[in-house]
């Protein structure tokens, strides 16, 4: 019995205390498991979601990307700025956004693989550039509201694609592409090599430095589109605001990580994280919780789920 | 005087699914050179880390000087005056070598650490007991590899309390050279009565060095030789590999083929210069030479790991610069690097992921992988290079060296390398699989490889090399046909004992 209860636990341990979660937050307070904030809830991540998939990119290169934050500015600076100053359609302004990201991935990646700067820092660099530029352009931090923006923009936020909400669809379609690149593409493997062992694959004749720009480029741009999904949400460019998915993104990687039978970065293990922490941060909210609180008990609850996936794997050993 | 210094009976030790140690006894006498071989899984170091206390042993019995010791635990064995020399350094780089041999274990007075008192003993221990000049106040960073391994010898015996030592691979990070230098120290602890375990892949070593050899197969003892001399090498391999073999060499006979690779004035200042060779299809070139003598460097600058500051290279005719590995593979030329944990296999990957790497693109469709067609091409490789466990999914780490070493051959073979960098293929692989691992290279040359062998074992560039190239300080000074050649020529030539006349008439004799 006792054997079969720890390779139950062993095998789906983090599904478990997930489910305990979603049980708990239902019987406190029986809105939770409604079907619309249910898909509040996937609304909700669905930005933080896009950001993490870039950043699972970066982690299985065995790096980091502290400068997410400052694509997803770029993304909805320059998309807002393209329509507001110069007219273009939606669809050009989103084009102008993503290559806005594009630009950061470059500059990051120039760092890395030109000067070879550790992607800690050169990524921190490029966020504090950033960052300043941001403040420049805007003469200090003010928004940039576009009101009247092309409703087809508007409608990457707040349309809906047959009853699913656009942004879901925009999220779900950039997990199926980052799915299939990381767990079933050659690059994927290629890249996993190199994040595990930069000279072994250098050695085994990959092309190391192509694909470390690519990541960096390809990272930068699907943040810039979660910019894009901000900026059609409040209808402005507001400086400084990607910064609030960093620690997130950064932290769901983690997490869906330590999900892997291995431990390596994966996307299927980064859904489930953005969701895990999405589903806290709305149970947390519905038990009308004081604001302050909520992050030390956010905290907490991560820091014992991730001690339970160590535990978990060393059961399955 | 006591009959055994340490002995060790019917020691039995399992882990999950392995039986490590099964009813292996060792005894050495008081003030011998005991020699420990046997191939890697064969329960050598599962014993030596019994004796050591890292594990407790399943059944069977130690006793020190006649005495049992039970339980066995690191502070008695350490208190019975029993000290172990690790394969690795562990030495701190900017530490002084009298705070290296003294840390731990520091000599105070009233005011403090007497640095002074620490030097001159350290200093006088080197003189008298290891047969050296070392300076204590010398940072450990400038100093050699031998004599790093003395500081760890004298920090493991300065307190005068050793009387068995055991030596774990203790050459493993030396060149040949600084061999002697260790060896002497060897001898001159023996001739004070110390009694020595030392633990070695390189048979040569052991018959050089030891009074007595146990040899160990599967877990047990299963030989004992009294009697060491340099003749007795066979015997050795015989009970390490439970059969005879015939040869450790595969019988060459290989016919010179079209010129492949030529280099011209190859150079990098401070490493190597005018350098120039060049390799047939079809032939194995040796390149001998010390550590330091340009030769690691000349191999990493032929694969593209470092820009050639002068001089040019042709593949096939065609001049060719790589400023990357994934350029010389694009056109045939691979290389088994010298670190093969590091440079060679992607650890943490499975063995399939590390034979697939190179040639991903054939167990692709529009860049997906084909994940059953992967497997496949990778059993077959495993089927036909034997690399066991026989399981594509085991993670890399997990395996021997010997099978390491094939994994990466096997990547190799997968794509359509014509031209092999071999730099110490056989560096720290046991003799079974070393033996297949030169018939590999035996059939590559066959069907028509130009092969470049790199290695710091004589023997091995004889046995399998057409032509053998000599660097010293960065030169070739030497370009000499295999055949005849003897090992102390070829090490008189990486040494620079031999003078260049004689090797330009075995040039010639080519």
């Amino acid at each position: 019995m006792n054997q079969t209860l720890k390779s139950i636990i062993a095998r789906f341990g983090f599904l478990i205390i997930i489910v305990a979660f979603v049980i708990f937050f239902s019987a406190v307070n029986p809105v939770f498991l409604g079907g619309d904030n249910l898909m509040n809830i996937v609304e909700g991540s669905a930005i933080l979601l896009i950001v993490a998939l870039g950043m699972t990119l970066i982690v299985a290169t065995g790096g980091i990307d502290l400068s997410v934050g400052i694509a997803l500015d770029f993304g909805a600076a320059f998309a807002i700025v393209a329509m507001k100053e110069y007219g273009f359609g939606w669809y050009g302004a989103a084009l102008i956004g993503i290559s806005g990201g594009a630009i950061v991935g470059l500059l990051n990646a120039a760092l890395i693989v030109g000067l070879k700067v550790s992607p800690f820092l050169a990524t921190l660099g490029t966020f504090f550039i950033g960052s300043s530029v941001q403040r420049i352009f805007t003469n200090g931090g003010g928004p940039i509201s576009h009101r009247r923006m092309p409703q087809e923009f508007r409608d990457l936020a707040v349309g809906d694609v047959f009853g699913i909400p656009t942004e879901v669809v925009i999220a779900a379609v950039l997990v199926l592409a980052y799915f299939i690149v990381m767990e079933r593409s050659i690059i994927g493997r290629r890249v996993h090599a190199l994040g595990m062992q930069r000279s072994a694959a250098r050695v085994a004749g990959l092309k190391v430095n192509k694909y470390l720009i690519l990541c960096f480029v390809a990272a930068s741009m699907t943040a810039a589109v979660g910019g894009l999904i901000a900026s059609a949400n409040i209808r402005m460019f507001t400086p400084l605001s990607g910064f609030s998915y960093l620690l997130d993104a950064i932290a769901a990687v983690f997490i869906g990580a330590a999900l892997h039978p291995r431990g390596r970065p994966n996307i299927p293990g980064t859904v489930i994280a953005v969701l895990f922490l999405g589903v806290i941060a709305n149970g947390l909210n519905l038990m009308g919780l004081n604001f302050n609180t909520k992050d030390a008990l956010s905290g907490i609850i991560l820091v014992s789920a991730l001690a339970l996936v160590v535990a978990q794997q060393k059961l399955r050993h | 005087m006591s009959a055994s210094v340490l002995l060790m009976q019917d020691i039995a030790k399992t882990f999950p699914g392995v039986v490590a140690l099964d009813a292996a006894s060792l005894s050495v006498r008081p003030g011998e050179i005991h020699g420990l071989v046997g191939e890697n899984g064969a329960g050598k170091s599962t014993i030596i880390k019994v004796l050591a206390g890292v594990y407790h042993a399943d059944d069977g019995t130690v006793s020190i000087q006649d005495t049992p010791v039970s339980p066995v635990t690191s502070e008695v064995i350490h208190a019975a005056g029993v000290r172990f020399i690790h394969q690795e350094l562990h030495l701190v780089p900017h530490f002084t070598v009298t705070e290296s041999v003294f840390m731990g274990q520091e000599i105070t007075t009233r005011l403090g650490l007497s640095r002074r008192l620490m030097c001159a003993r350290a200093e006088t221990f080197f003189r008298d007991v290891l047969d050296v000049e070392i300076n204590g106040d010398i940072l450990i960073r400038d100093l050699g590899t031998a004599e790093r391994k003395l500081v760890q010898i004298a920090r493991a015996l300065i307190d005068d309390q050793a009387r068995l030592v055991v030596f774990d691979e203790p050459t493993a990070p030396l060149a040949s050279g600084e061999i002697e230098k260790l060896f002497r120290a060897i001898r001159r602890l023996k001739d004070r009565g110390i009694a020595i375990i030392y633990v070695s892949h390189y048979l040569s070593e052991i018959t050089d060095i030891c009074d007595r050899v146990t040899v160990f197969r599967n877990g047990r003892d299963v030989a004992v030789l009294d009697k060491v001399d340099e003749n007795c090498a066979n015997e050795l391999i015989k009970a390490m590999v439970g059969r005879e073999i015939d040869a450790l060499y595969p019988k060459s006979g290989h016919t010179r083929g079209a010129l492949v690779l030529q280099a011209k004035g190859l150079g990098d200042t401070g490493y190597f210069s005018d350098i120039s060779l060049s390799a047939h299809s079809g032939e194995i070139v040796g390149i001998a030479g010390l550590i330091g003598s340009g030769r690691e460097e000349l191999i990493d600058t032929l694969y593209g790991l470092r820009p050639a500051r002068t001089g040019e290279v042709t593949l096939h005719g065609k001049p060719v610069r790589f400023s990357s590995p994934a350029d010389a593979v694009a056109r045939g030329m691979v290389l088994v690097p010298r670190d093969r944990r590091r440079d060679g296999l992607v650890l943490d990957m499975s063995v399939s992921e590390n034979i697939n790497l190179a040639s991903l693109e054939e167990v692709s469709c529009y860049g997906i992988e084909l994940r059953n067609r992967a497997r496949e091409r990778a059993s077959r490789q495993i089927r036909e290079l034997d690399i066991r466990p026989d399981n594509p999914a085991i993670i890399s780490r997990q395996l021997s060296g010997g099978n390491q070493q094939k994994t990466v051959l096997a990547r190799w073979l997968a794509t359509r390398a014509a031209i092999f960098l071999l730099d110490e293929p056989t560096v720290g692989v046991d003799v079974g699989a070393k033996v297949e691992i030169y018939q590999l290279i035996e059939n590559l040359a066959r069907n028509g490889a130009a092969i470049l062998l790199s290695s710091s074992d004589p023997g091995e560039l004889i046995g399998m090399c057409d032509r053998v190239l000599v660097m010293m300080r960065g030169r070739i000074t030497h370009e000499t046909s295999a055949v005849g050649l003897s090992i102390d020529q070829l090490v008189a030539m990486t040494t620079g004992a031999s003078t260049q006349n004689s090797a330009e008439g075995h040039a010639d004799a080519r």
